[in-house]
């Protein structure tokens, strides 16, 4: 925990470039050695919005995908405060503090690794898929409006599967149904390794699914957060090591260390 | 505004004097005013990536229990209009494992802890003030947390009898020598009243203010934002209310006043030491900059200099208010 708090920075970027990918996700990119460094898929930055402090609280992206010393941040309109970020310009600047938190850890010798992503919680999970040799990437959506343009995963490992919702690309139905099929596909299902990171009732069907077919995995738990550093205790999540704060000690979680139901 | 921030590389070694910054409660002396309000700073090292704690004028502890707490469910925080609720619940491990894991970490910090505690039951505050005041040489001063708005036993609205908060200072005083600050909140009614009381009671200074009580409602599900259903708003929000009550305070009563209440930068600092605060303590302020109490120090000795003020006791209590013009009719 404090060795992770002593790699933080915290400094103020240049966006070099700030745009619309798909119909829903944008993508920001800037440059810093300093939250780029080290970076493992599954940690996550703070960005503030503004400089004004209004909206007041910072908020936490996963970090999507890291080229040298440039960062990318997929995320979504889900409210004020990211609706100004997508108003930002090439040129602006945001204060940043990252890298924080714990990440996935890497794929297990021996095991198929599955990655389970629904909705924004796809950029950790692509970025996994980019850094590691994995066999699965599911991707659920509610439909093809989040399907991400081709080039977003030409360097991504393992079979590409898509859900949507309303059926409108890949498999009708939530993202579950592709991990079943592929559950069913197996001699010995405990042989499968899930990761996942999505909305938590998705998260919740995947974690009981794994729980049925005693499939080991981790699930990136975000909780409302404040200060992501593990001092002002808003993001809680129950554990077998007691009720921790999900900035510090995850986001990441094994399913078997989880003693709380998602939703 | 913090996009402007000053290097670390300072520039304070090139100038000649320094600005002296000293405030005091009692006999324990700040080397300067700035220190962080309690719950906002974790109960440890939090943030010693960030903050010099040797720096800081003091650190607050997050309130400490008899026993151990679990808070409040999920969500706990969220954000309103240039502010944020909080529900947490006095989430801490208890008096046990403050002194077991948390005193020897203080012990080697110049810097003075001030230990905020809350009692549950009757005699709490007795148990917390005689296991605190046994390390004195750590602990240097105790802040009684009156107005948690998030907890029953304890909380606010139970602090609402004047003759319960009279009682829980008396005891406190009657059990330690340590400083004593009693925490208020406008929630508990008067405060210049209340103030009154616990300072006949024996408080040695005040802390204002605590966080107010709000509610922010979803609208797509109709529901409250945080599981707790109310929350203590804190942030900018509340900055002018904690200005006001410190400074009505500052006017009724000659004592000192830690003020607390969305300072995020050094001229919010300056706001309140100018109404007479003796220490200002940023809370929400660390979630949105974890550097913000460097920041305001740096700040508030840079405002200093270029206004020619060598001392804060120098420009400390000097609000006045210009004589009033005659209403238009």
């Amino acid at each position: 925990m404090s060795s992770a708090r002593s790699k933080m920075q915290d400094e103020v970027v240049t966006i070099l470039d700030n745009r619309k990918i798909n119909e829903k996700y944008f993508k920001l990119t800037f440059a810093s050695k300093k939250l780029s460094r080290g970076v493992v898929p599954g940690q996550f930055l703070q960005l503030q919005i503004q400089p004004t402090f209004d909206p007041l609280l910072r908020r936490p992206f996963s970090y999507y995908r890291i080229k040298g010393e440039r960062v990318e941040v997929l995320y979504e309109i889900l409210g004020r405060g990211t609706g100004i970020l997508s108003q930002k310009g090439k040129g602006s600047r945001v204060r940043i503090l990252g890298p924080l938190g714990n990440p996935f850890s890497k794929p297990k010798a021996k095991k198929t690794t599955v990655l389970v992503a629904g909705g924004i919680g796809l950029p950790p999970l692509v970025f996994f898929a980019e850094k590691n040799k994995v066999d699965y990437l599911l991707i659920g959506g509610k439909s093809k409006a989040e399907v991400l343009p081709k080039s977003e995963l030409s360097k991504v490992s393992g079979k590409v599967l898509y859900a949507t919702n309303d059926g409108s690309y890949g498999k009708k139905g939530f993202v579950t149904v592709l991990l079943d099929e592929l559950i069913h596909q197996q001699e010995d299902p405990r042989n499968l390794f899930v990761q996942t990171c999505g909305p938590k009732v998705m998260m919740q069907a995947v974690i009981d699914l794994a729980r049925k077919y005693e499939i080991p995995g981790e699930a990136s738990i975000d909780e409302t957060m404040g200060c992501g550093v593990g001092a002002c205790l808003g993001c809680m999540v129950e554990t077998d090591k007691g009720l921790v704060p999900s900035c510090v000690e995850g986001p990441v979680f094994a399913f078997d260390s989880i003693r709380q139901s998602l939703v | 505004m913090t996009m402007n921030r000053p290097k670390q590389k300072n520039k304070e070694a090139k100038t000649p004097a320094a600005v002296d910054m000293t405030c005091r409660i009692k006999d324990l002396v700040f080397k300067n005013p700035v220190t962080v309000a309690s719950g906002t700073f974790g109960t440890k090292d939090e943030y010693t990536s960030c903050v010099d704690y040797e720096k800081l004028g003091a650190v607050i502890t997050k309130t400490i229990t008899v026993k151990p707490r679990r808070g409040n469910p999920m969500p706990r925080i969220c954000e309103t209009p240039s502010g944020m609720l909080n529900a947490i619940g006095l989430q801490n491990k208890g008096l046990e494992d403050f002194i077991e894991n948390k005193i020897p970490y203080f012990a080697g910090i110049k810097t003075p802890l001030i230990v905020n505690i809350a009692g549950e039951e009757e005699n709490d505050f007795e148990i917390l003030v005689k296991a605190l005041h046994a390390h004195k040489k750590v602990v240097k001063a105790l802040e009684i947390n009156l107005s948690c708005p998030n907890v029953e036993a304890g909380g606010v609205s139970g602090m609402k009898k004047k003759e319960k908060i009279e009682k829980i200072i008396k005891t406190v005083r009657g059990e330690t020598d340590l400083p004593i600050v009693a925490k208020l909140s406008p929630e508990l009614g008067d405060v210049i009243e209340i103030a009154g009381e616990v300072l006949r009671a024996g408080a040695d200074g005040l802390s204002l203010i605590n966080t107010l009580k709000g509610l922010a409602v979803n609208i797509r599900t109709r529901q409250p934002r945080i599981a707790n259903v109310t929350g203590g708003l804190s942030g900018p929000a509340i900055r002018p209310v904690a200005l006001r009550y410190v400074y009505e305070v500052k006017k009724n009563y000659q004592v000192p006043v830690i003020a607390s209440g969305g300072i995020l930068t050094a001229d919010d600092a300056m706001e309140f030491i100018i109404v007479g605060a003796d220490l200002i303590a940023l809370g929400t302020a660390n979630f949105v900059n974890p550097t913000a109490t460097m920041d305001v120090l740096r700040g508030i000795e840079t405002f200093c200099r270029n206004q020619g003020i060598m001392s804060l006791s120098q420009i400390r209590g000097t609000f006045h208010v210009p004589p009033r013009q005659s209403c238009w009719q």
